[in-house]
Order: structure tokens, then C-alpha cells, then sequence
């Protein structure tokens, strides 16, 4: 046990960081207590890194959970009895502590961004799953029988009817996904995977609290949720014109 | 009856031929549609109706296989559908229903489509193909690009009937497809569908409750009663007048003598003939033709025959006919007109006699009340040729 919490980023990176200088244009950083926004500014490098890989992250992990998810959603249409099988089992992984799923994984899969996709990608099963399902019995039961009538095979009507009509539930299921996600990889940290925990955490917390890093973290996380968030609004906008149309 | 099946794009009307057809849901004690036998010749509407359970929904379903048949058989086209593959099958059949089942997602073009793109049609021909069918249904052919929720209930159930025709089926199944709008709007597209159906002429199974709809729609009715049996098989005259049996003619209504009369049309009953007269012509000479006349009233009509009023006694008193006569020649009643409707029109105008007139307004006699009772107890009434209605078995 004691050889597995060594492995915790935190403690094994301890002394890594070097604390902020506080020369430059701005000084105000030399207050850890206050957020010093001109100095998050002109040390601008400092985020870059982290936040490209919080993005990279969360859309593999969105990626990865949407393929895993869609693929579990077609094996159970058609198979009712499969539906609560997965929705247990996904709802299970859920309930993990996130620190904990990344220690589970760390001796199998070791540190790094591997380990903290899988787990990233676990958590997103639940939520993603669920919402494929509810959209997939979004059809209208007399479109259904309309299109078994005209001659539409059961895949014809999965990937014709069905799917189109489940978009928007879809996409309202990877919305939340990615906003919790890009919360929860902050975490990723303690899997070694770096990411905006790395501002968050070991730069902010090491030794001593160090709020401005706590908040430029955060805001990026914020803003990477909000980008997120109106990409999937505008995606939708675009596969499903139908559902902004309004009846005259 | 040999070998027309029905191949894309053909269109051809062609026959559909109940074998003993059942269906037996497991479990349940009786069947739902019980041997039922009948023939719908090619290019006809056959209504089936009866009470809710009778089994005509799941009859009609049989035909395209949304329905499993038991035993027996249903021929289209005189080849056996449980030979095809179903989804197949039922992409050459047109299916409408009461819901429409528009997709959401889709335009309407794009749902009109739906068995051309199905059967591999390019792109532009399904399109041009759905111009052309939303102009023959009479809506804007600018609506393609619209979603189905920009439509009302009566343009999707239109649009609903388009995308069945899309493919040009040879059979078409409707069930209770104008069920879901306003009467006011049914009767329009019932009278559209009619119209529609003059200038296609599919074969049509065609479901209703509604035995004023299957009198109104049916080339022939299959009445069909509780436990999915054929109580009666006949044209709407035929059943009207020679009900089958107790059920049937509870079913069709005390009202069926004059339910009768909405299939006739003015033309098809013996008018009577009013003396005539004309402006000018001495008073003596019409009175002595009134004398034994079938109608005791003399009729002023102008140079080209067209009724312009009835003489009272006060104008024959007179010397010559007066040019506008006492009493007006209203209603008058058109030979085409709809013999419920000619009647309707003396009984609102309390008169016992209405002028009938041509398409250019000329007289072609007089109709009377009289003449509409005697009509409806004589076997004048009863149309000829009609095959042997097929009776249930048990």
C-alpha cells in the first residue's frame, strides 16, 4: 500500500516545482494569497502546455466513451434484457471515487495519459449510454410502423430513422459528459497525466497555497467547458435542422 | 390471374386475393381474422369495416406482411405473399395509416421518398418524383424542403398518401388513413382520394369504422364482424339494399334507405315532365296541357329551355304567360347532383317539385318527392351484376 501512495503524483513530485519568481512587470505574485491576474498574463507559456493536454484528455476520453457507449447502445436495441446489464454495470463504475479508480489502474496500466483516459472514459459510459438509449425510443411508434410498412429493414430504421431522431439526446448526453469530464480530469494529475490538475494542484497547492494558479486553472477549465458547450450546440444545429424548425 | 406481380416502378393495378387467411394469436382463445376469403380485382377500392375487434386491421396488415398469416393466404397479383421476402414485398405496396408516421427528421420531400431511395432510385429522379406527386395532390410543390411538423394534420395526410404512391405501387393499404382530421377536412380529402384514384387506379384495401366512409369510398365492402369473420362482401348498393343478415343491416343503419340515396345521382332515377311554357304564349293552350299531366304545375322556360318560373293561378287567369312568373324556379337541382342532396334541397324548399338542368342550365324534367320514395321502393333500385358475396364460413 505504502509503495502504491508513493506512486501519487503529489508526493513523488514533491520538490519538482519550483516556485514562481517574484521579479517581472508584476509583482504581486509574491502574495499568495491574492490572484494576481497580470502576472497569469504575462507568464502565458506556463498554461499553454497544461491546457493542451486537459484538452486532449478530455476529447479522448469523450471520444472513447462515445464509441464504447454507442457500441454497448447497438448491441442492447432490440435486446431489451441487455439495457439494465449495462446501465448497472456503467452505473457501478460511476459511483468509483475518481482518485481511487486511478489507483486501481496505476499498477495495470501505469502512470501516464493512458491510464487517465481509461478511467476518464469509464466515467463517461453512464452518462453517454443512458442517453443513446432514451434517444434511440425517441421514434414516434406510428413513424416506426411507417417505415416497417414501406419495406425498411429493422437496420435500415436503426440507422435511417432511429439514430438521426436520437441526435439531440445524444448530444445532450455528451454535453454533460465533456463538462464532467473536463472537471474530473483535472484529477488526472494524481494518474500522471498532467493537464490543468498540474496548474491546479502542483502549482497551486504544492508547500503553499498559490491562488493564482487556482484560479487561472480553473478559469481555462471554465472556458474549455463553455467552448465545449457551444461547439456541441452548433454541431447539433447542423445534423439535426429539423428539431430548430418551429411550425408556422 | 396468372403472373402479374408487381415489379418497381410498374405501377400496374393488379389483383389482391384473400385464400382463407387467418391469424391465431398465440394464447388467445379465438382467432383475430378467421378464413377470411374474398377478391379485390385489380384498380378497385375494397373498404373493409366493422366494429372495433373485428379483425379488419390486422386482415388489411396480412396482406403486406405486417402481420403474420397463420394459415391460408393472401395473392397479389396472383402470387403468394408468404413466398416474398417481406420487406421486399411490402416496398411494392403503398402503406398509409391513421397516425401518417411522417419522419420528423426528414423533409417532406426526402419523406416522400422514402421507398424510392429504398429501392435504389438516383437522387433527382426521387426528387422530381416528389414534385410530382406533391402536385398531384394538390399541395405547393415549394413545401418539399419543409419538415413535417410545419404541415397540418390534413398536409401531412396528404403527404402521407404521396410517399405511398412514391414508388407507383400497384396495391395500396390504408388504415383509416383520413381518421385523425376534422370531418370537415376528411371529406375534402376523401373526395380529393376518389379524384386521385379515377386518374391511378390502384387496387386499395382500405380500413374505416366508419360506414358512411366505406359507403362512400368502396368499390365493394367487406362487413366484418367480432372473431375476424366476413359478415358480408358486396357493393355499397348491394349491401344497402340486401343486407346479409340482422348484424349487417344493424351495422349500415336504420338510415340505409337513404344512405342509398348518396349513391345515386339525379340522372339514374326517371324524371317526370312539367307542361312547358313560354313568355308570351296564350294561357288556353297551356292550361289544356296541364290536363293528365305528371306534374299539375306549368313550367315557363326561355328560348333556350331554361326554367325561369312556375305559372300560379293567378298568372294562367291571365291572357298570355307574364314574362317573370309568380312563383321563382328554385331549387332547381343539376342532373349530376347527388340524389341525397337533390332531396335534401325540395325538403329545405318545402316544395314537392324542383326543375332538373343540364350542365348548360337547360331543363331535362322534374323531380319530385314522389318520385324519390317510389325510387327507394322499387327494384329499380337494385344495381345489377355483382359477385356472389361470400358469407362466412361459421
Amino acid at each position: 500500500m505504502v509503495g502504491l501512495l508513493t506512486q501519487l503524483p503529489l508526493i513523488a513530485q514533491a520538490g519538482d516545482f519550483v516556485r514562481p519568481p517574484g521579479e517581472g512587470p508584476t509583482s504581486c505574485v509574491g502574495e499568495n494569497n491574492t490572484v494576481c491576474i497580470g502576472w497569469a498574463l504575462d507568464n502565458i507559456d506556463r498554461w499553454v502546455t497544461p491546457t493542451l493536454e486537459h484538452l486532449l484528455l478530455v476529447s479522448a476520453s469523450v471520444a472513447a466513451g462515445f464509441a464504447i457507449a454507442f457500441g454497448l447502445a447497438l448491441l442492447s436495441h432490440g435486446r431489451r434484457w441487455l439495457e439494465p446489464t449495462f446501465i448497472g454495470a456503467t452505473g457501478v463504475i460511476y459511483t468509483i471515487p475518481s482518485i481511487a479508480l486511478f489507483l486501481i489502474l496505476l499498477p495495470i496500466t501505469g502512470r501516464g495519459t493512458v491510464t487517465a483516459v481509461i478511467a476518464l472514459t469509464l466515467y463517461n459510459l453512464q452518462i453517454i449510454y443512458r442517453n443513446i438509449v432514451t434517444g434511440l425510443g425517441n421514434v414516434p411508434e406510428a413513424s416506426r410502423d411507417a417505415g416497417r410498412g414501406m419495406g425498411m429493414t429493422e437496420q435500415q430504421l436503426l440507422w435511417r430513422v432511429a439514430l438521426p431522431l436520437a441526435v439531440p439526446e445524444i448530444i445532450a448526453g455528451l454535453r454533460i459528459a465533456t463538462v464532467s469530464t473536463v472537471a474530473i480530469a483535472t484529477l488526472a494529475i494524481f494518474a500522471g497525466a498532467g493537464g490543468l490538475g498540474d496548474v491546479i494542484y502542483t502549482q497551486g497547492l504544492q508547500n503553499d497555497v498559490f491562488k493564482t494558479a487556482i484560479v487561472v486553472g480553473s478559469l481555462i477549465a471554465i472556458a474549455m467547458a463553455v467552448c465545449f458547450d457551444a461547439l456541441y450546440v452548433a454541431g447539433q444545429r447542423v445534423i439535426s435542422p429539423w428539431r430548430k424548425v418551429r411550425a408556422i | 390471374m396468372e403472373g402479374t406481380r408487381p415489379t418497381e416502378g410498374a405501377g400496374e393495378a393488379v389483383s389482391v386475393e384473400f385464400r382463407d387467411a387467418t391469424k391465431r394469436y398465440p394464447g388467445a382463445a379465438a382467432p383475430a381474422v378467421d378464413g377470411l376469403t374474398l377478391d379485390v380485382p385489380a384498380g378497385e377500392i375494397c373498404v373493409l369495416v366493422g366494429p372495433s375487434g373485428c379483425g379488419k386491421t390486422t386482415a388489411m396488415r396480412m396482406a403486406n406482411r405486417m402481420i403474420e398469416i397463420t394459415s391460408g393466404d393472401v395473392l397479389i397479383g396472383g402470387s403468394s405473399v408468404r413466398e416474398r421476402r417481406p420487406a421486399e414485398l411490402r416496398r411494392e405496396i403503398g402503406y398509409v395509416i391513421q397516425q401518417v408516421g411522417l419522419f420528423p427528421h426528414r423533409t417532406i420531400a426526402q419523406n416522400i421518398a422514402t421507398v424510392p431511395a429504398l429501392v435504389g432510385w438516383d437522387r433527382e429522379r426521387a426528387r422530381a418524383r416528389a414534385r410530382e406527386l406533391l402536385a398531384l395532390i394538390g399541395l405547393d410543390p415549394d413545401m418539399a424542403d419543409r419538415y413535417p411538423s410545419q404541415l397540418s394534420g390534413g398536409q401531412q395526410q396528404r403527404v402521407g398518401v404521396a410517399r405511398a404512391l412514391a414508388a407507383n405501387p400497384g396495391v395500396m393499404l390504408m388504415d383509416e388513413p383520413f381518421g385523425a382530421v376534422d370531418p370537415i377536412n376528411r371529406e375534402r380529402l376523401q373526395n380529393e382520394f376518389l379524384r386521385l384514384q379515377a386518374e391511378i387506379r390502384k387496387t386499395v384495401v382500405f380500413v374505416t369504422h366508419d360506414i358512411d366512409e366505406a359507403i362512400k369510398m368502396g368499390d365493394r365492402i367487406a362487413i366484418m364482424r367480432q372473431g375476424g369473420h366476413l359478415a358480408q362482401y358486396a357493393t355499397p348498393a348491394e349491401l344497402l339494399m340486401d343486407p346479409a343478415d340482422g348484424f349487417v343491416e344493424d351495422f349500415v343503419g336504420a338510415d340505409r334507405a337513404l344512405k342509398r340515396l348518396s349513391l345515386m345521382r339525379v340522372s339514374d332515377v326517371d324524371l317526370w315532365q312539367a307542361p312547358l311554357a313560354h313568355v308570351g304564349q296564350s294561357t288556353a293552350e297551356v292550361r289544356a296541357k296541364l290536363d293528365g299531366a305528371e306534374v299539375p304545375y306549368a313550367l315557363v322556360v326561355d328560348g333556350e329551355r331554361r326554367p325561369l318560373g312556375w305559372l300560379s293561378d293567378r298568372n294562367l287567369a291571365g291572357a298570355t304567360v307574364p314574362q317573370s312568373p309568380d312563383h321563382s324556379p328554385d331549387p332547381k337541382v343539376e342532373r349530376e347532383d347527388v340524389l341525397r342532396d337533390a332531396l335534401s334541397d325540395l325538403l329545405q324548399a318545402e316544395t314537392r317539385y324542383a326543375p332538373v338542368v343540364d350542365a348548360e342550365g337547360r331543363i331535362a324534367g322534374v323531380l319530385s318527392v314522389e318520385i324519390v320514395s317510389e325510387f327507394l321502393t322499387s327494384d329499380d333500385a337494385r344495381v345489377e351484376e355483382h359477385p356472389a358475396a361470400e358469407r362466412p364460413l361459421g
